[in-house]
C-alpha cells in the first residue's frame, strides 16, 4: 500500500552536484590505507601487565615516548591501561622516560 | 585482604646472596604483618633502563603477597628509607585481575553457546575496480 502524494518525483530531476564527470581516467586516487584495529581488543588483552616488556616494548618507539594512538591504533580504553602500565615499569627502570 | 604486585631493586653493590638476604627482610616484614606469598620471582640482576644514582644495575625481587594495606605500607615505608634499595614498587592488582578473569569467563561461554562459525569468505576486492565498459570513451 503507498501513499499517493508525490512518491515517484522524488527520485526523477535532480540537481546540483554528483552529475559532474570524473576526470583523470582509470588511475586511483586513494591508497589502500590498513585499517588500524586495537591489539589488546584483537587478542583480548584486558588487563595490561606492566611487567610485560616484551609487550610495552612495542609502544615505546626510539625516543622513548608513549606512541599515540593515532599511530598505533589502540582503543581510548587499551591506551590508558597500556599508558599505567609503560608508567609502572618506567618507575622500576624496566622501560626508559627517554633515550638519546 | 588484597593482592599486590611488589618489586624491590637492591644495590648492584651487593653481591648476589646479599641482595637476595635484604630482600628477604622485606619479604619477612610482609609475612609478620599478616602476608602470604602467593608468587616469589627473583628476576635477578638487571639493566636498568636509565642510570638510578650512578647505577646501571639491580637487583630485582618480584613477589605477589595476599595482604592486608597496613602491611603493605610498612614495608614499603622501610624500603624507603633503605639506602640498599634503589627503587620500589607496590602495586594492588586484585581487582584489575578479577576483572580479566571474568572476561575470560564470559569469553569462554559465548564460545560454547555459539557454534564454531565457518571460516570467513574472503573479502570482495571486485568493487574497487571500475567496469570496463565506461573506460572505452576516446
Amino acid at each position: 500500500m503507498r501513499m499517493g502524494g508525490g512518491s515517484g518525483s522524488r527520485s526523477g530531476p535532480r540537481t546540483g552536484p554528483g552529475g559532474k564527470d570524473a576526470k583523470g581516467g582509470p588511475r586511483k586516487k586513494f591508497f589502500v590505507r590498513r585499517r588500524k584495529v586495537c591489539k589488546f581488543c584483537a587478542e583480548k588483552i584486558e588487563y595490561v601487565d606492566w611487567k610485560d616488556i616484551k609487550l610495552l616494548q612495542g609502544f615505546i618507539p626510539e625516543r622513548g615516548k608513549i606512541l599515540p594512538r593515532r599511530i598505533s591504533g589502540t582503543c581510548a580504553l587499551h591506551q590508558r591501561k597500556l599508558q599505567t602500565a609503560i608508567k609502572r615499569a618506567r618507575s622500576i627502570a624496566l622501560l626508559p622516560y627517554a633515550t638519546d | 585482604m588484597r593482592l599486590y604486585d611488589i618489586v624491590v631493586l637492591v644495590t648492584p653493590d651487593l653481591a648476589d646472596d646479599d641482595a637476595t638476604k635484604v630482600a628477604g627482610e622485606y619479604r619477612k616484614i610482609l609475612v609478620d604483618g599478616g602476608a602470604t606469598v602467593v608468587k616469589e620471582e627473583p628476576w635477578g640482576r638487571r639493566r636498568l633502563a636509565f642510570p638510578i644514582g650512578r647505577k646501571r644495575e639491580a637487583h630485582y625481587t618480584y613477589w605477589q603477597v595476599q595482604s592486608e594495606p597496613a602491611a603493605v605500607a610498612e614495608a614499603e615505608r622501610r624500603m624507603g628509607l633503605s639506602d640498599q634499595v634503589l627503587r620500589h614498587l607496590a602495586v594492588r592488582v586484585d581487582e584489575d585481575l578479577k576483572r580479566q578473569a571474568k572476561m575470560t569467563e564470559r569469553l569462554r561461554k559465548k564460545a560454547i553457546k555459539r557454534p564454531p562459525r565457518p571460516p570467513a569468505a574472503p573479502v570482495a576486492d571486485a568493487a574497487a575496480n571500475p567496469p570496463a565498459a565506461e573506460r572505452s570513451e576516446s
